[in-house]
Order: structure tokens, then sequence, then C-alpha cells
């Protein structure tokens, strides 16, 4: 090992394609991000946003190409990765309270313990206190607003303890206030050396991103906000798919292939 | 005389028929069925899985046929502990293929998953009636008890069966809480956590289906299914937290199990049924009466901030006129706040049983508090209407009418107005009351 050389990637994603029934849903997708970064994945309904998530925590298949996690297979490091899904793919009247779903985040450390003990809910208890929440620990997760519904996630993934955190639309839905804490609260993680990838839809905080990956089926773009985000990026990344590589892919389904 | 005593004896007999030797065997039986099938039933019903549930019981019926066939090829007794443990296999077996076929044909072909899932159940069903005329001449089979139940043919061996899966089911929800909860609340999260999503299914599935083959002789499957998700679904609708509703949806289904099967004996009746009936009743009392998530009560909650807001309305019109020295009658105050003459009536007595109104010579008066009350109010319309004119496109016409709902959410008027700047003036011009005491 040698001093020049670099940083283990927090994050790396080679030639990453991914389809649902057959239709394509990210195409050859490649970055790498540094540890303690805190980056935006940018990009219009349908671009591929969550599927590029999830393939990076391998829940869905993918077709082609290799993702690392702190250059190890994901399954070698899940205790270290901490995954937020966007508050409307959950059951809300699930009777749950604010505390079972924190809990839920000391799932990786119990192994063999099946239970959460008084140490869990310490840990529990303090990521409450970090997102300003603690006073809520027993209310029922229906009965809390869009905001706290976000801090509470959040709270699961940072009582995880986890290195590498994937936020899926921590913004949607949330007052002005709780996109602040919210962004003061991730700031306070990647000083910390903890890196953050945060799946975005609001184009006017950009700026706050040290690294912007720019995705519409494809990587458009990837690097500092202030390099890469421009309108002819934004036009290929919002306007429209490249239509000449759609049509690409029609005429390589198998009953186009077959009829000619 | 003597007709009469018979006839007393005979009717009390009929109600002293539960408590034989019989009546013990079967009652236990249902109250593990109900037990067990409660406590699964949590689960199918929060994963939203209850129509695999209702395709899982039926599809039983071509595994335990076939393990009829292969112990009778072999010489093996039915009744017979092997026997059991036979028909238990077949059940699995059969319990995982439609589980696995589900998901194969929902995946891989063009059709949903409840449509999948009513292919799958009706041909393994079709094939198991099927297979019923294969089995050789002598061998029992009643499809009748199979799908519905029969008292008379429940003996030891369901009994120790039961006792089995019912151990097994209250066991492994105990130890396996935690994770169980994790996986049914949000399967992506607890794939990403790296917990056995796919292998938590298929246990589930496979504990379900022997659940289903232990309750069947008791219960029988089309009825094993309600009582999976009736009692469940009555718990759900009592609590916030899962363990209470897992030990109120084992009570329910422990109580429907025994009044239903006693209420069988008493009547002659078939006891699946009557266990479901029970159920069903104990389920449509939690869904009317729940206090949290009740009809009834949400109804009444309803109601009372209906006339909370009405209420309110009466004292902003009554204060509203006095400013512009008009009179202060019923009818002028009804009309103001948009109520009938009766409504505005009652109302106005309400508020002055809680001295806010007083009503001398038929006019209506505002007491200290209710003024205190009414300025609260026509202070909080005045800064919505001040806040939806500076910061939304809301039109002028239509500025009264939203603040006229957003008034009575007046707990937020401080920190509304220290939003605006602390103004004095509405749009109109019209003087914003300042905060009270």
């Amino acid at each position: 090992m040698n001093a020049t050389q670099p940083q283990t990637p927090a994050l790396s994603v080679h030639n990453l394609s991914v389809s649902y029934e057959s239709n394509p849903v990210l195409r050859s997708i490649a970055f790498s991000v540094e540890p303690g970064l805190l980056v935006g994945i940018i990009g219009p309904n349908g671009a591929g946003k969550s599927t590029l998530l999830k393939a990076t925590l391998g829940l869905i298949r993918i077709d082609n190409g290799q993702v690392r996690v702190f250059d190890q297979p994901i399954d070698a490091v899940r205790r270290r990765v901490a995954y937020v899904p966007q508050t409307g793919a959950v059951d809300w009247d699930f009777p749950v309270t604010v505390l079972d779903v924190v809990l839920m985040g000391r799932s990786t450390e119990l192994r063999w313990k099946l239970w959460p003990g008084a140490r869990d809910r310490e840990k529990a208890f303090a990521a409450l206190e970090r997102v300003g929440m603690a006073d809520y620990s027993r209310r029922h997760i229906r009965r809390l607003s869009g905001g706290q519904q976000q801090r509470v996630f959040l709270a699961r993934a940072l009582c995880q303890g986890a290195d590498l955190m994937l936020l899926d639309e921590p913004f949607a839905g949330v007052d002005a206030a709780t996109e602040r804490a919210i962004f003061n609260l991730i700031d306070a993680l990647t000083n910390e050396g903890r890196t953050v990838i945060v799946v975005n839809h609001d184009l006017s905080i950009l700026s706050r991103f040290d690294r912007v990956v720019m995705v519409n089926q494809r990587l458009i773009a990837f690097g500092p906000p202030e390099v890469v985000v421009n309108e002819d990026n934004l036009k290929l990344t919002y306007g429209g798919r490249l239509s000449l590589l759609d049509r690409a892919e029609a005429a390589l389904r198998p009953e186009e292939v077959v009829k000619a | 005389m003597t007709l009469t005593l018979a006839s007393t004896i005979a009717e009390w007999s009929q109600w002293s028929r539960p408590f034989t030797s019989e009546w013990w065997l079967t009652a236990a039986c249902a109250a593990l069925v109900g037990t067990a099938c409660g406590i699964l039933g949590c689960f199918v019903v929060l994963r939203r899985m209850a129509l695999i549930g209702d395709a899982l019981s039926h599809a039983v019926l071509p595994g335990v046929v076939i393990a009829f066939l292969l112990m009778a090829h072999f010489g093996i007794d039915v009744a017979s502990p092997t026997g059991v443990v036979g028909l238990m296999a077949g059940a699995l077996v059969a319990g995982l293929t439609t589980s696995v076929l589900v998901s194969v044909v929902s995946r891989q072909s063009r059709s949903k998953e409840d449509s999948a899932i009513g292919i799958v159940f009706t041909a393994l069903f079709a094939v198991g009636v099927i297979l019923i005329s294969f089995l050789p001449r002598g061998t029992h089979f009643d499809l009748k008890c199979f799908l519905f139940g029969d008292f008379l043919a429940v003996g030891a061996a369901d009994f120790v069966m039961l006792l089995i899966v019912t151990a097994v089911v209250v066991a492994s929800t105990a130890v396996l809480y935690h994770p169980l909860k994790v996986v049914s609340f949000d399967p992506t999260l607890a794939a990403a956590l790296g917990l056995p999503v796919m292998l938590v299914h298929y246990v589930m599935m496979g504990v379900l289906s022997a659940t289903v083959v232990a309750g069947l002789t008791t219960a029988g499957v089309v009825m094993v299914v309600a009582m999976v998700i009736t009692p469940a679904s009555a718990a759900y609708h009592l609590t916030n937290r899962l363990w209470v509703m897992l030990v109120l949806a084992a009570i329910f289904g422990a109580v429907s199990g025994v009044v239903g099967m006693s209420l069988a004996f008493v009547f002659n009746a078939p006891t699946g049924p009557m266990m479901v009936v029970i159920a069903s009743g104990i389920f449509a009392m939690a869904a009317l009466f729940s206090p949290s998530h009740g009809l009834v009560f949400d109804r009444l909650r309803r109601r009372r901030m209906s006339r909370h807001f009405a209420g309110e309305d009466v004292l902003k019109a009554v204060y509203r006129l006095g400013e512009m020295g008009q009179p202060t009658d019923v009818p002028g105050v009804a009309q103001a706040a948009g109520l009938s003459l009766g409504r505005t009536h009652t109302l106005a007595e309400a508020l002055g049983r809680e001295a806010l109104l007083k009503v001398v010579n038929g006019e209506l008066s505002l007491t200290q508090a209710g003024r205190q009350r009414a300025s609260e109010m026509v202070r909080a319309h005045r800064l919505w209407e001040s806040y939806l004119a500076s910061q939304t496109a809301v039109g002028y016409d239509s500025l009264h009418d939203q603040a006229e709902r957003l008034e009575h959410a007046h707990t937020l008027s401080d920190e509304l107005s220290r939003e605006l700047g602390d103004p004095t003036l509405d749009p109109q011009g019209k003087p914003i009351p300042p905060a009270s005491g």
C-alpha cells in the first residue's frame, strides 16, 4: 500500500443495467463515490432513481454490471449500509409505534439475539433525540406529519450506525423547516465521514450536494454540481429520452427480432 | 305433568349437551384452532395476504388426497400417528406448491397476482376433487367434512396434532417476534437489512398449511380461512401495538372456537360455520365500537367536532353583529352564522351552560369568556385571510370561505401572526384583534 493510492470508494457502480419485464430501466450506469460525500441523484419520474438505490442494495436482479460497497459485495457489508425508503411505500396503519420503527434499524446488530435489549433501546432513543423526535417515541406512526415520518425513518437509519446511507426522496412532502433540519443532520453525518446518497426531486438545492448523479435511464452526468449542472445536461436529463436509443431498444425486443 | 317434566329434561339436556367428555375434547380442539389461526391471521392480514390464505386452504386438498392414496397403497392406517404425519406432509407440500406457483404465475406470465391466486387454487382444488374418485373402494373421504368440519369426526389424534401445531405457532411467534415485525412492516427494508424475507414467507405459508390441515376436521377448510382472517381483523381495529393485536386475535379466535363449538353441540349444527358466525360477530362489534378505529365513535367524534365548530360560529356571529350594532336575536345570529333557527337555539342553550353566552329577552350576549373566544376566532379568521392573500394566489372571493374553515384552527394564531410580522389590519382593512391574555 502506498500513500498515493486512492481511498476505497464507499460505493462504486460499474456498467450497471437493470430491466423490469424486459423494459430497460437503467442502462450502463457507472460512477464511484468517495467516503464522506453527500451525493444527490436527480432525474425525471421513471428515470430509474429508486431502481438505482435498490440495485445498490441488491434488492432487485441486475441484468449486467456490478455494484461494490466499500469494495465488497453488498451482502458482506449490509450492517454498514442503511436504507430509507420512500414514505409512500409504507403501510402507515401498521400497528407499530415510533420506537418500534426505530428499533427495526437494530435488526442487523441483533443477529442471533432476537429481541432488542436495553442497549438497543438506548441507541434508538439517542437517534430519536438527534432528529428531535424523542417526545414522540410511544406515538403510533399514523399520527405523525409527513416531516415527522421522514425524521423517524432517518432515526432508524441513524441507530443502525451505518457508514453509507441511501435515502429515497427524504424531502418529499416535507415543509421548509424540516427540509432544513434534515439537511443539517445530513451535513453532520458527512462531517463524521459517513457517505449519504439522496434521491432528490428539488432542483433548487442541487448546489448543496458534493456530487450530483444526473440520470435518465442512462447516466447523463456525474460530478460536482458547479461542473455538471448546466442547461445542456438538464435538458438531456429532463428533456425526454434519447429517442434513437429507445428505438434501438424497441427493435431489440424478441417479438420484433423474430418478426424480422 | 310427566310430559312437561320429560320435555323439561329434554330441553335441559339439550343445553347440558356440552360438558360431556366429547364436548371437552372438541372444545379444546376449537380453542386451539382459534388460537393458532388468530395469531397467524395477524401476519396474513397485515401483509395483505388474505386471498393467498384462502387459496392455500383449498389447495391443501390434493396434497391430503395424494397422501391418502399413497398411504392406502402402502397399507398405512390414516388414523395412526404415521398416517397423521403423512397427511401433514401432503398438506405442507401442497401449501408450498401453491405459494410457489402463485409467485411463478404472477411473475412469469401476464396475469396479475389476484388472477394468479384464483387460477392456481381452483386448479389444485379441482385436481384434489378428481383424485378423490381414484381413492380405493372402502376408503372413507368425506368432502363435506373437509369443507365444513364435523365435530363427530374429531378424535384424540386431531387434538394432539392441534396441540403441536399451536405450540409451534405460539413459540415461533414469540421467539421471532422482532424479525417477523420488520419483515411484515416493510419487506423491502427487511431485505435491505439482510433479513431472509423469502424464507420467512415460505415458512409462514408452510405453518399456515399445517394449521389448516390440523384444524380440518374441527372447522373445515372453507371456515378455517375465516378463522384466520376474521379474529385478526377484529383485533386490528382495537389496537396500535402488534403484540396486543396478536394476543387479542388469539383470544378472539379461541373464544369463537369454543362458543361456536358449544352452540353447534346445542343446536346440532355444523361446527365450522358456528365458529365463523361468532368470529364475524366479534369482528362486527370491533369494527363498530372500537374506541379508536370504530365506526360509531368515529361518527360521534365527527358530530362533536361539527357541533364545536358550529358553536364557535355562533359566538363569532354574536360578536360581529354586536360590532356592527345589529340585533343579536336568534334569527339574526342564525342568518349570520349560516345555521338553522332550531340548531342556533340548541347551540345557544349549550353555550349558555358553558357560560360563554347569555340569553336575555331573546337577545344573545357574550360573557367575558365568550367574548374572548369570539375575538380569538375573529383574530384567526383575519390572520388566515392575510396569510392566504400574501402566500397564495387564492382569489379575493374565496379568501373568506377558506378562512371560515381555517379559523377553527385558532391555536395556530400566534405562530401565524409572527410569520406575517404581526399585522394589525386584514386584507380588507378590518382590524385584527390582539392576542388575548
